[in-house]
């Protein structure tokens, strides 16, 4: 235990003590909305500055103004198509939009055609799908007027709807639910073990690589009882992942917190323009400050509704499961072979599984007590992503139960098959392996 | 008394058998030198001793009790296949390797300050290793190696790669552990070191130990009872129970080689003595790379 502990400790403050790590630590929660805004920013900016020409041929003479979408810049033209054509080539338009003449005045005709566009290059879906909707709200404005209704009428036709949804527990209690936050929370938490998983996963494998490659590891296993190495191995490097995790935590934490207090106080207005940007700009037009403060009474409340404890002592029991689960994995892997560049072989059949968990996740979401999603959250492979994914939604505690027993099984497996394969593989240098030599290591009395 | 005894030993893999049955003692405070070509089943024997791997069948004593995990800090192991890491500072390092054989924190740092500064090495316990030369980083190897101060030191070749100044350096640290009361196994197969080493040797080929004792005593087991002999006259009208050959005329003195017949040097000499006179008269006894030569190459 002693070892073990020794171990922990040097493989603990080596990588704490580093720079990067504290860098890489402190920067990384700052970065990710960092890149965030910086696209955003520079996606909005190009927007408004990129104006390329685009030619209008509009025969009804109906949609004169029609189009307010600053991607382009709409240039009505007059005469035939075909010069129309000509003339677009001509100028070096980005494109042109034909609008052929139409019958608005019969109550009956709804479907509309023979809108054409045409452009040099493929148009984005979204200034297509902004075209077609204005040309639609256009002609349902024309419609509206010559149907005689008065606009106060129409406009009190558009009602809002808000669906608030509970759970119901056995008790009688019911609780606000929430399918977003749960899908947010569900895919963050199951993102983070995935992501864990590889980034602490390599490094466990680097360190018993680099332990190999500079030949000291005789040296530590006549101290160090193989085992013992790998479990103070992938132990040390978990605790400096939790480490990272507790700080960007702490961090995220501690500025989600002021973000939303600044808001509660309705005070900064960038905070929402920068939500505003999120919600049709109708909605934002017709709140009032005090409807602001009311959202973020909702958000507080939509949070205080998430069970927190659970989800958190969840995702502290799965990704140690997985951890230990991959992280011995990792191990063995390193132990086998002489570089990095031979490990990329065996690298693949570990990666399967935890790509298949991230790639069904977005059913599991659409549909965390379906039958995928149920199975994946049981195998220990798979499970500590998917059920993840599915605990913000509420899991039957016997699945729950069931899903943490068969991960505790299966990372005790896993590391007594890795351990079994690394206290061989230490002391092989130069040997050709594959799955087969892997496998004769595993059976082999040392 | 022995302060190691392995008792028939065997140990298979896959598809051949590093040790067969081989059983070794080793007197406490001696240098015992483990000699064999490549491949014969030292590493592995080593190994054993240290616990990293397990023999299939044989017993191994230390100090009379059965070996056992709380042994390995009795054993200092100096691996033909060493390192160190190469990120780590040299003081750390050592401190870590002292406290996994169960060194106190204090009392390692005692010795690492009383190893480094006897190594001249003090001002680099800040470095990372490196940094360091590669003769430096065999020095803090050899200190990992006895900073728990090791009843029984196995160093696996640990002359390779070292310069002869630092090689005659280690070669005193050796002899000096050995006085205070230490054993060490020398593994090796450069001979010249051996001679110079050991007390005690054992050979080991193909798996098997071939032989083993008193470096002495084997070496007069092989002796053939030839003497090299200068002298001036003509040898002539030797009795039957020796025969000159070889001879050559130098600087005025002639030169045989007599090879006796089971007589003791001292009837050999008489003879000589008789018939010319004598102005040298040496044994020719056959160094440990002449009959681990012989050895092997018979076995073939």
């Amino acid at each position: 235990m002693n070892q073990i502990f020794l171990v922990l400790k040097r493989e603990y403050l080596t990588r704490v003590k580093k720079k990067t790590f504290l860098l890489a630590t402190i920067l990384t929660p700052l970065i990710f909305p960092a890149i965030i805004l910086t696209i955003v920013y520079f996606a909005t900016r190009e927007k408004e500055s990129r104006s390329e020409e685009l030619l209008v041929l509009d025969q009804s003479g109906l949609f004169t103004d029609a189009f307010d979408i600053t991607s382009y810049d709409f240039q009505f033209i007059e005469g035939e198509l075909e010069a129309a054509k000509q003339e677009m080539t001509d100028r070096g338009a980005f494109g042109l939009l034909y609008i052929p003449k139409m019958e608005v005045n019969d109550p009956e005709k709804i479907n509309y055609a023979g809108f054409e566009l045409y452009t040099k290059t493929n148009a984005s879906v979204s200034a297509i799908n902004r075209m077609e909707s204005s040309i639609r709200s256009r002609l349902e404005s024309i419609k509206l007027q010559n149907s005689g209704l008065e606009k106060e009428v129409i406009d009190n036709l558009r009602v809002r709807v808000s669906l608030d949804s509970f759970n119901l527990s056995e008790t009688g209690e019911a609780k606000k639910s929430n399918s977003e936050l749960s899908f947010a929370i569900g895919y963050g938490t199951g993102f983070l073990i995935y992501m864990f998983i590889f980034i602490y996963g390599s490094q466990i494998m680097q360190s018993v690589l680099d332990e190999k490659t500079s030949r000291i590891v005789e040296v530590i296993v006549s101290s160090v009882r193989p085992f013992n190495l790998m479990m103070g191995k992938v132990l040390g490097v978990g605790a400096v992942g939790f480490t990272q995790l507790l700080i960007w935590f702490v961090l995220i934490g501690t500025l989600s917190t002021a973000g939303l207090s600044i808001m509660a106080g309705g005070g900064s207005e960038a905070i929402m323009d920068a939500a505003s940007q999120q919600m049709p700009a109708e909605a934002m037009q017709a709140m009032e400050p005090t409807q602001q403060q009311a959202m973020v009474a909702e958000i507080q409340e939509m949070i205080a509704s998430i069970p927190v404890v659970k989800i958190l002592a969840c995702f502290l029991f799965f990704f140690l499961g997985a951890y230990f689960l991959y992280g011995a994995l990792y191990a063995a892997i390193g132990s086998a072979v002489d570089s990095i560049q031979d490990a990329q072989q065996f690298m693949f059949p570990i990666i399967l599984p935890i790509l298949a968990a991230i790639m069904s996740m977005f059913f599991v979401l659409d549909d965390p007590n379906g039958g995928l999603a149920v199975t994946m959250s049981m195998i220990p492979f798979t499970s500590p992503i998917i059920m993840m994914a599915r605990i913000p939604f509420g899991v039957p505690d016997w699945q729950l139960a069931l899903s943490m027993v068969l991960l505790v099984a299966g990372f005790v497996g896993t590391i007594w098959v890795a351990g079994r394969v690394y206290r061989v593989g230490i002391l092989m240098y130069g040997a050709k392996v594959n799955w087969k030599t892997i496998g004769k290591w595993f059976t082999m009395k040392v | 008394m022995n302060i190691l005894e392995a008792n028939n030993i065997t140990k298979n893999y896959a598809v051949h058998k590093a040790l067969d049955d081989v059983s070794i003692s080793i007197p406490k405070q001696s240098i015992f030198g483990l000699l064999g070509p490549n491949g014969a089943g030292k590493t592995t024997l080593i190994r054993i001793i240290n616990q990293i791997i397990m023999a299939d069948e044989g017993e191994i004593f230390i100090n009379g009790e059965r070996l056992q995990p709380k042994h390995i800090g009795v054993i200092g192991y100096l691996p033909e296949e060493r390192g160190l890491y190469k990120k780590m500072k040299v003081g750390e390092q050592l401190m870590y390797l002292a406290e996994l054989k169960g060194l106190s924190n204090s009392e390692a740092r005692k010795r690492i300050k009383h190893w480094l500064d006897r190594m001249g090495l003090t001002e680099w316990a800040g470095k990372k290793v490196e940094d360091l030369s590669k003769g430096m980083a065999q020095k803090i190897q050899f200190i990992a190696t006895v900073l728990h101060e090791p009843d029984l030191l196995i160093l696996d070749e640990p002359f390779s790669g070292f310069d002869p100044v630092n090689a005659n350096l280690i070669k005193d640290e050796i002899f000096e552990l050995r006085d205070k009361g230490a054993t060490v196994i020398f593994s090796t197969h450069r001979m010249e070191s051996v001679e110079q080493l050991c007390d005690h040797i054992a050979l080991i080929n193909k798996s098997q130990k071939i032989l083993d004792g008193p470096k002495k005593e084997i070496k007069d087991s092989f002796k053939l009872h030839k003497y090299s002999v200068s002298y001036k006259g003509d040898l002539v009208g030797l009795s039957s129970n020796f025969s000159a050959s070889e001879t050559k005329e130098e600087d005025g003195l002639n030169h045989s080689i007599i090879q006796a017949n089971g007589q003791s040097p001292n009837e050999v000499l008489q003879e000589l003595i008789s018939k010319v006179e004598v102005h040298s008269f040496i044994e020719e006894v056959p160094s440990v790379n002449d009959i681990f030569i012989q050895i092997v190459e018979g076995e073939k």
